[in-house]
């Protein structure tokens, strides 16, 4: 862990997802990270742009990664597993073909837009506290012990494969959400479909297979007697609350297991207000129980 | 008998010395007469540097000749014996049993997925082949002149389809691909790496039909991103990239119908339109207006929820505007740029 | 864990003695007469292509494109083939990278032979083979290309010029997926996963085949006037060999049956770089890009015996001359190094990343920053069915192409490049000559009486219900052990006979062999046995001409006889099935403008 980043919190945390933002600013305010505002960039593209327009897509990425470098910012943080992937495929395809490189440089200066010398890397807030001295930090401040919960960790895909762009850990046995769990007091929940896939960037175009990916955790997960699913990722977030309905019906049977961002998981045990969780921004809300385990006060905010 | 100069030379001393080691395995059984599973646990005797296969040759030819399973080449080009080590596809021939050893550990060697199974770690690959057949896996000129030699194909036109050439068709890939969990009829990473290699070769004048098919139902569309086939790839011909290949060429083709293009299309708009994805245009513009309102219950579920962004005010970055000069830049060099192609040898004579 | 083991033994023999062995024979032509089993639909073809590597593929699309009925058996799925190995490239005299002809090409192949190759069959090779690569090309081969756009060509050993065509390092595997290609395209027939048991002849004419049906269990009798052997090479008979388990002579063990002679089976050549853990091949290639060989001292050895061509003399020479480093002590661990390190990383990345691959995966070495330890293995069957011009045997309807076949091209020694050639050119002759007969003649009458697979049903029934003797893995491991000891870079009269020995005792023992599945499906217990059954006739064989020829030329090496002598045994070694005994015979070379010379490189 650094003491400080360029922070990258990508469209839906600054958007839809505006819980997972101030719930990542407030968990950066205890463990004494300054987060530096990156206020010009773009989407990442998520992917679509790269499937796009894949020339463009590199541009954007180019832009984003030198306005980190201008900023004086050596790594990138980001809370999103597409964006840390479509940032990272971006830097790695940048730093191995100067030609290219180069070409891209020429038309940012073109337009009077920050370039970018390869010198940048990003990283997701789950690998900065999941281990070496940022986990230390986390377990310094995870004050409250949320002993009881029974959390399933959600990886997503793009956090793990493909490993040669990524590569912080074992895409088939990943252990960081576990110790981060764990370290919060909570107990980890084992289930197959933790690394699958949650149907999110089909869920429009192609809902029914979306769905079809999108009920296993959620059954597993319930199956298994998780009280709360936990990812580090937005989109997945997105897909398993705010999709959970659809995926419901789908399958014909109830869930109603909450979704935690892993900010607000952690937040929770390193004892940040309440408010910057922003719960009511869940579609699947919490139950009373799940949040008296949170050692979150339940009187505020109650929906049960 | 004559003494022999040299008769020590027929024979290599020591040709077989190799260091050996215990084995274990746990192996996925599946009897064809009873449709019956079972997991049966065997340890062999193997040579330091065997491979998978290499320990499960040794419980065939030792402790139980019924274990069924392919194998061919074992040097990894072949692509008969992709099987699942410890859950991952995997070709048994290229995965080293040493570092399990080393570490204690028993692998569980199990039958591909997304493939119906025969016996053991037999799959039928029947449906496999189905897919491949189905993207016209051959090159088509046309009604282009065959030349008398060789097209003239540049080195780096050629390098465009290096990658997805290198596949082995061993379905490794299609193995873990979780679109075809959820829709078995998706044609999947395998067929779609394979219908990039003919759309990225420059001699193959057929792009526009191939593109049309492709974007259709289970077409590249379905792909849902979760990156195992580049994970599982053993050849590193990362399927997923080829497909998303295969979405710029049908951009570039006009093909932008598919809800999946439709989709992507927002994603680039909105960056030049304000910076952040404009995520309230997500909706109506990836499924349709129509549609849209259909799912206006549930599109107010989201809104309570502070979901749905103010569509009056979006997002706006700051210097935005260097962006929407970056995206009209590249789309005046994309306009004039011509699909490359390969050169028929008396075009070359004559130019 | 041992205790389990045993238990599950013990339940393995109480199935195979509860299971009813009865799998249904399956008769699939004709009339309802002889129709043993009603309910099973007629098959029948004009031409049978058996085996879907290189050469079967090239003869079916050939056949199916003259418009032909044509169906091409094969124990592998067609890109399974071991012809995918092939990592170096293919020759033809295309002149790309500098001045060319086809004399020379077909001169260098002469050369090479040792002077045993038949000239006019190599003049014809030489001559169409650069068409055979345009084809190729138009079909979709994805070569690698020169600047101008043109198909590169790299140097190969004992070449006159940069002949070789290549894709990376991975030309094979280009090659059999373009094939298996156009066989979508022309839409040829396969039955996938048969395992073809025997060639029938009947009065003299070639009348089909019966074959295993490996994932559903059962024989078929397949009929077909005329039959293309195209099931490749018999490397699984040596320890050491660069070839696939699947390369266990299954079309010379059937024609040699079948009542066709084996020809030159003494020349098998060895390759010299290819890894001691698995025999995985290293390309030559990786020499022709400029890779050393050194021993333990570092030294670059090959100057003693090929000063001119160093690493690119031709393989017999290579691997003598390693095999001599080894065996008088100046190796490493039973190896000698091949050096690709002064070649630099971009090289080795963009030439030979299979190489590199390979080395990594199996040798435990990145070429990159260390050599790689490697040594001579089998590779590659110059010898096999006795065919003509146009492949086709003795037996009229039955052709070979390929590996499995002797036309003969390689004489004692084939060039590298040469046999993915071979396999275009003849296979597509081949394809072309049946399916011509096929139009001119129409049925010939040749027809496999129900006898014949009853006799065979029998047959296949006693081996897949045995549960008495030795398995078939232990078998196979002394016999390919014996052959690499005995019959291996360098021979003599008295190894070559212990080695005779070994393998009629291996034949005689290999009468029971025990199974332990005794099921119909997917049984590749049963096909491992019929597969060292064809390994051990191969071998036979091979040793038998080996131990006649009293001469050193090619890949034919007697420490007893060190010289080659034209005067005696310029001719060709014909081994004939005599109740299931060799009989050898010789037939004399064809020589049209190059008599033999002195060979040295």
């Amino acid at each position: 862990m650094q003491e400080r980043y360029a922070y990258y919190p990508g469209c839906l945390a600054s958007l839809s997802q505006k819980e997972l933002d101030s719930s990542t600013r407030a968990i950066a305010q205890k463990l004494d990270i300054e987060l530096v505002e990156m206020p010009s960039v773009t989407c990442c593209g998520a992917g679509d742009i790269h499937e796009a327009k894949p020339d463009y897509y590199l541009h954007i990425s180019a832009r984003i990664l030198g306005q980190a470098e201008q900023m004086g910012c050596e790594t990138i943080l980001s809370i999103c597993n597409v964006c840390t992937l479509n940032l990272r495929q971006a830097n790695k395809a940048l730093q191995e073909d100067a030609a290219l490189l180069n070409r891209i440089n020429d038309n940012l200066k073109e337009v009077g837009a920050a370039t970018y010398q390869g010198g940048v890397d990003i990283r997701h807030l789950l690998w900065e506290v999941s281990e070496g001295n940022g986990y230390e930090a986390f377990k310094s401040i995870a004050v409250k012990s949320l002993e009881g919960l029974k959390v399933a960790p959600f990886y997503g895909c793009q956090i793990l494969r493909p490993s040669k762009i990524l590569g912080f850990e074992n895409p088939d046995n990943p252990q960081s959400l576990e110790r981060l769990i764990e370290a919060c007091g909570a107990e980890p929940i084992d289930y197959p479909a933790k690394v699958k896939c949650c149907g999110f960037p089909i869920v429009l175009a192609r809902e029914d297979v979306a769905l079809g990916e999108l009920v296993q955790p959620l059954e597993q997960a319930v199956e298994a007697g998780a009280d709360v699913i936990v990812t580090p990722c937005p989109l997945c977030h997105l897909s398993l609350d705010a999709w959970q309905r659809k995926a419901a019906d789908f399958a014909g049977k109830e869930f109603g297991i909450p979704i935690l961002h892993l900010a607000q998981l952690l937040g929770a045990a390193a004892g940040i207000e309440e408010s910057e969780f922003k719960f009511k921004r869940h579609v699947t809300r919490l139950s009373p129980e799940v949040k008296a385990k949170l050692q979150v006060p339940s009187a505020i905010g109650t929906e049960a | 008998m004559t003494e022999i100069k040299n008769a020590h030379l027929t024979t290599l001393k020591g040709a077989y010395d190799t260091e050996l080691m215990e084995a274990t395995l746990r192996i996925r059984r599946w009897d064809p007469d009873t449709q019956r599973a079972r997991f049966d646990t065997f340890t062999v005797t193997v040579p330091v540097t065997a491979s998978v296969l290499d320990a499960l040759d040794a419980i065939k030819d030792t402790h139980d000749g019924t274990l069924a399973y392919r194998k061919s080449c074992r040097m990894a080009v072949c692509g008969s014996c992709g099987m699942r080590i410890d859950g991952g596809a995997a070709l048994a021939c290229k995965t080293p049993m040493k570092k399990f050893v080393d570490a204690g550990h028993t692998i569980t060697v199990s039958p591909m997925g997304n493939l119906p199974v025969i016996k053991d770690l037999v799959v039928d690959m029947a449906p496999f082949w189905e897919k491949i057949r189905a993207v016209k896996p051959y090159l088509d000129t046309k009604d282009e002149e065959v030349p008398d030699t060789e097209w003239r194909v540049a080195p780096e036109h050629g390098d465009m389809i290096h990658k997805e050439s290198l596949c082995i068709l061993c379905g490794c890939c299609v193995s873990e691909c979780n679109s075809m969990e959820s829709d078995p009829d998706f044609l999947g990473p395998a067929a779609l790496a394979k219908a990039y290699r003919f759309v990225g070769d420059t001699r193959d004048t057929d792009t526009r039909e191939r593109l049309r098919d492709l974007n259709g139902a289970h077409g590249i569309w379905d792909c849902t991103r979760c990156y195992f086939c580049n994970q599982r790839c053993p050849k590193g011909v990362d399927p997923r990239d080829a497909i998303a290949k295969l979405g710029a060429e049908s951009f570039k083709e006009g093909f932008v119908r598919d809800e999946g293009a439709r989709h992507a299309k927002v994603f680039v708009d909105s960056t030049f339109k304000g910076g952040y994805l404009r995520e309230t245009e997500l909706v109506p513009k990836t499924i349709g207006p129509v549609n849209a309102v259909k799912d206006i219950p549930f599109a107010l579920q989201l809104a309570r929820a502070g979901k749905v962004p103010n569509p009056l005010s979006p997002h706006k970055a700051k210097d935005n505007d260097e962006v929407k000069r970056l995206w009209k830049l590249l789309e005046k060099e994309a306009k004039g740029a011509e699909r490359p192609r390969a050169q028929h040898p008396d075009a070359v004579r004559e130019g | 864990m041992h205790d389990h083991v045993s238990r599950f033994r013990d339940a393995c023999y109480v199935l195979a003695v509860v299971r009813t062995p009865a799998y249904p024979a399956v008769y699939v032509r004709g009339t309802a007469a002889r129709r043993l089993f009603p309910e099973v639909s007629v098959i029948r073809h004009d031409v049978i292509v058996l085996g879907a590597g290189l050469a079967g593929m090239r003869a079916a699309i050939e056949a199916k494109r003259r418009g032909v009925d044509v169906a091409v058996i094969s124990k592998l799925h067609p890109t399974r083939s071991h012809s995918g190995a092939a990592e170096g490239g293919i020759n033809a005299a295309l002149g790309n990278a500098t001045e060319d002809s086809s004399d020379s090409h077909a001169f260098d192949t002469i050369k090479g032979s040792d002077y045993l190759g038949d000239q006019d069959a190599i003049e014809v090779f030489a001559r169409e083979a650069p068409n055979d690569i345009y084809e190729l090309e138009h079909m979709g081969a994805v070569f690698t290309r020169a600047a101008d756009g043109k198909l590169a060509q790299r140097p190969f050993g004992a070449a006159g010029a940069p002949r070789t065509v290549y894709s990376a390092d991975i030309t094979g595997h280009v090659l059999i997926h373009v094939l298996y290609e156009q066989l979508i395209k022309h839409d040829v027939k396969v039955y996938e996963e048969f395992f073809a048991t025997q060639v029938v002849v009947d009065e003299g004419r070639c009348a089909g085949v019966i074959a295993w049906d490996t994932k559903s269990g059962g024989l078929h009798a397949i009929e077909a006037n005329h039959v293309i052997l195209a099931t490749g090479g018999v490397g699984r008979m040596y320890y050491g060999t660069t070839n696939a388990f699947a390369c266990t002579g299954d079309g010379m063990s059937l024609a040699w049956r079948a009542g066709v002679p084996l020809k030159d089976m003494e020349f098998l050549q060895f390759h010299p770089t290819t890894l001691k853990s698995n025999g995985v091949l290293i390309t030559e290639g990786c020499r022709g890009e400029g890779g050393y060989l050194r021993n333990k001292d570092g030294d670059r050895f090959m100057v003693g015996d090929a000063p001119n061509a160093m690493e690119l003399a031709s393989r017999d020479v290579v691997s003598r001359a390693e095999w001599k480093e080894i065996a008088d002590g100046r190796g490493v661990d039973g190896c000698v190094m091949l050096d690709l390190t002064h070649l630099g990383w971009k090289k080795i990345k963009s030439r030979l990343p299979g190489s590199r691959e390979l080395a990594i995966d199996y040798a435990g070495v990145d070429p990159i920053e260390t050599p790689i330890p490697v040594r001579p293995g089998a590779h590659y069957m110059m010898g096999g069915v006795d065919c003509d011009l146009w492949g086709e045997t003795m037996v009229p309807g039955l052709w070979a192409a390929g590996e499995v076949a002797c036309v003969s091209i390689h004489g004692a020694n084939r060039l590298g490049g040469n046999s993915l050639m071979e396999t275009i050119v003849f296979g597509r002759r081949a394809g072309q000559a049946a399916a011509e007969r096929v139009l001119e003649q129409g049925d010939t009458g040749a027809r496999i009486e129900p006898g014949v697979l009853a006799d065979e049903d029998r047959r296949i029934a006693g081996i897949l219900n045995n549960d008495q003797g030795e398995r078939p893995g232990a078998l196979r491991e002394e016999l390919a052990k014996t052959m690499y000891d005995k019959a291996g870079v360098f021979r003599t009269e008295e190894a070559l006979a212990e080695c005779q020995a070994t393998v009629h005792d291996l034949r005689e023992r290999a009468q029971t062999l025990r199974l332990d599945d005794h099921g119909s499906v997917f049984n590749t217990d049963l096909t491992n046995a019929l597969e060292l059954l064809s390994l051990l006739e191969c071998a036979d064989c091979l040793v038998t001409s080996a131990l006649a020829r009293k001469e050193s030329r090619g890949a034919h090496s007697r420490l007893d006889h060190t010289e080659r002598d034209d005067e005696t045994w310029l001719k060709h070694t014909l081994n004939w099935c005599d109740d299931g005994e060799v009989r050898l015979d010789y037939r004399p070379v064809t020589i049209t403008k190059h008599q033999p010379l002195a060979r040295s490189y």
